[in-house]
């Protein structure tokens, strides 16, 4: 029971992905149609991506936590 | 499978360096020992680099300090805007202090019985720092606007949203505190588990990745992120 719960724990994964997935397109996008704004661009990619990525980060902390502590 | 998870927990234990004074026995978790580590390391190249400055006829050495220092500087007070320059300083400390810290792991030595691991995956480390950093924020709108404005700046740009934006000292530190412990300690797990499972060859790629790209890259973050939240303080 303790694995599936860490198991489930992880789909937070899911929308990392596709929140990550879409703003890093849309960086693409925007890179293409205007090379010249590319290090504006990057930076608030990046901070984008952080911010998405905590979800995740926190799925995993608990995935972890889940199998270590839960005994 | 049950093999695995022992040899993990083992790596991921907090080991401590006792010392003994007099009948009592210091323990000191081994966190403090490589941050007091990094500290020498850098205070000595600090030391060393800044040896004998000149003023004319630069040599090459102070040539690249003077290099590092600008660039660097330039990079945090381009995030945190005019207002915020004098924080600038404390950022960069904060970044090479974070990169170094992350990078650690490279070196695989025992130092005192201790094997050299990120501080940055404990806890109480990063919940350190995110302390510093939101002390240092509500400092900087404090200093910028006087306690006056700084009440005020809770109730923009609605009145009704205030206790959101109240909330917001403490899920600033909590999210710069989870973000940075979550992705070193699961860079650290994940290297681990590596390691264990083929031990030649393939830890070298991955490593690049987990080690030094997602190192830096938090250590970058987690500045990133500071100075914006004081550069919104102090505008």
């Amino acid at each position: 029971m303790i694995a599936l719960g860490a198991g489930i724990a992880v789909f937070t994964g899911i929308g990392a992905g596709v929140g990550i997935g879409i703003a890093t397109g849309k960086a693409a996008d925007a890179v293409a149609r205007q090379p010249e704004a590319e290090g504006k661009i990057s930076k608030v990619l990046l901070l984008g991506c952080a911010l998405a990525e905590a979800t995740a980060i926190y799925g995993l902390l608990i995935g972890i936590m889940c199998i270590f502590f839960l005994k | 499978m049950n093999n695995l998870a022992g040899n993990l927990l083992e790596e991921l234990t907090v080991q401590y360096l006792t010392i003994p004074i007099g009948g009592y026995q210091l323990r000191i978790s081994e966190s403090v020992v490589v941050t007091w580590i990094i500290m020498a390391v850098m205070l000595g190249l600090a030391i060393f680099l800044t040896w004998g400055l000149k003023v004319d006829n630069i040599s090459r050495k102070q040539a690249i300090v003077e290099l590092i220092v600008t660039k660097s500087e330039a990079l945090v007070e381009d995030m945190i805007g005019e207002h915020g320059k004098q924080y600038a300083p404390y950022l960069v400390t904060i970044l090479l202090y974070l990169g170094m810290s992350n990078l650690i792991d490279l070196f695989d030595m025992k130092l005192f019985g201790l094997s050299l691991k990120p501080p940055t995956k404990d806890l109480n480390v990063t919940a350190a720092l995110a302390f510093m950093s939101i002390i240092l924020i509500e400092y900087a709108g404090i200093h910028q606007k006087g306690v006056r404005g700084w009440l005020k700046s809770f109730a923009e740009p609605v009145a009704i949203i205030a206790p959101i934006n109240f909330l917001e000292i403490f899920i600033r530190p909590l999210s710069l505190c989870m973000r940075l412990f979550g992705n070193i300690l699961g860079a650290f797990v994940i290297m681990e588990l590596l390691k264990m499972v083929v031990p030649v060859v393939l830890p070298a790629f991955f490593s690049c990745y987990f080690d030094i790209f997602d190192g830096l890259i938090q250590a970058y973050i987690f500045v990133f992120l500071t100075s914006m939240f004081i550069k919104e303080a102090v505008e």
